[in-house]
């Protein structure tokens, strides 16, 4: 039964969501819940026995459909108007210019460090 | 009665449109076709056009948005199933996806301040080059707007695919997993699926890359978003 094994993963999933949030709000945390919650599920199988193959039909249809679960939020931007300004153009690019910068820096400092250390090993 | 129509109708309607677009996209296949995009822009045409509000809408499209959450924390499994490429890449791995983040956090909050953007505004810029759910996330910690933020999740995913190519002949980068962590460090689940057509070990990098990257920017963006806007 698939779709059982479907809703039960989703449930286990949920039920970290909803732990996380807890911590989130017990500590008066600034970082998101559902961070949180990625992160004792990944404590868990670090930890445990237990292996991602447990929730893989739930994950696995979750991430694999993820931009269905954000077109109810994009949608909201049809009360953004303001988006079609001076100010919404300059800060797209600046986006822009701050994505290239992200994606320069990452990996120039990556490929770095990687040819460093092979330069230790020989 | 009529509220209980309406949220079948909203939920029916956002899967039938994901699905369309979806097809759509894989005649298409160009950034500008990917499903949230077209999906969006349907489902908002289709709002303006039928005059039915937002707020309505999201009787039904709440119950979709509730999944978001169960999907970051899923997020988990495949980096757990990538465990062997963090530990043999640690150092370089870690060091490139820190330094995107805080130059992206950074550059984010000097270039919001240049052009005078409000607080709300830059709160839904800061988490800009994170996955859409955990981007969204941060930016109503901060006080800001989420379709706002995933709108500029958008565009760094979007522009961070057509630049990738460019960029990686610029700074002189030919190795897949530096090229990778550049990828799913600035363009998150977008940047990811191009990773994946370049070659097996960047898409796996940049999946990586893109999940550490957001549990950082979800550290760091709450507090320099507190300490400076």
């Amino acid at each position: 039964m698939r779709l059982v094994r479907i809703v039960i993963h989703i449930v286990v999933l949920y039920v970290f969501y909803w732990a996380g949030t807890w911590i989130q709000d017990v500590l008066q945390l600034p970082v998101p819940g559902s961070i949180i919650g990625m992160l004792l599920l990944l404590a868990v199988f670090v930890f445990t026995a237990a292996t991602p193959k447990w929730l893989q039909d739930g994950s696995g249809l979750l991430l694999g459909n993820m931009p269905l679960l954000f077109l109810p939020v994009t949608a909201g931007l049809v009360v953004h108007g303001e988006l079609f300004s001076l100010l919404g153009a300059g800060l797209i690019t600046a986006v822009f210019i701050s994505t290239l910068l992200v994606m320069g820096t990452g990996s120039w400092v990556t490929q770095y460090l990687l040819k460093r250390g092979e330069r230790y090993r020989e | 009665m009529n509220e209980w129509w309406t949220t079948a109708a909203a939920i029916a309607g956002t899967l039938a449109v994901y699905t369309a677009s979806k097809r759509t996209y894989r005649w298409f296949p160009i950034p500008l076709m990917l499903p949230i995009v077209t999906g969006t822009i349907v489902i908002i045409l289709f709002l303006l056009v039928s005059r039915i509000p937002y707020n309505v809408y999201m009787n039904g499209g709440q119950w979709i948005e509730s999944l978001l959450g169960p999907a970051v924390v899923a997020l988990a499994c495949p980096l757990y199933e990538q465990r062997h490429l963090l530990k043999r890449y640690l150092l370089p791995i870690l060091s490139g996806i820190g330094t995107g983040a805080v130059i992206g956090i950074v550059s984010g909050l000097v270039f919001t301040a240049a052009t005078g953007a409000s607080r709300e505004w830059a709160a839904a810029v800061l988490p800009k080059s994170v996955t859409t759910p955990v981007a969204m996330d941060i930016t109503t910690t901060l006080g800001g707007d989420a379709p706002l933020a995933a709108m500029f999740v958008m565009v760094a995913g979007i522009g961070g695919v057509v630049v990738h190519a460019r960029v990686m002949n610029v700074v002189g980068v030919t190795d897949p997993v530096a090229k990778g962590i550049g990828m799913g460090s600035a363009a998150h689940a977008i940047g990811t699926a191009k990773s994946l057509e370049n070659s097996e070990t960047e898409g796996a990098v940049s999946s990586v890359a893109m999940t550490v990257s957001a549990v950082i920017v979800a550290f760091l963006a709450p507090l320099a978003g507190n300490l400076f806007l």
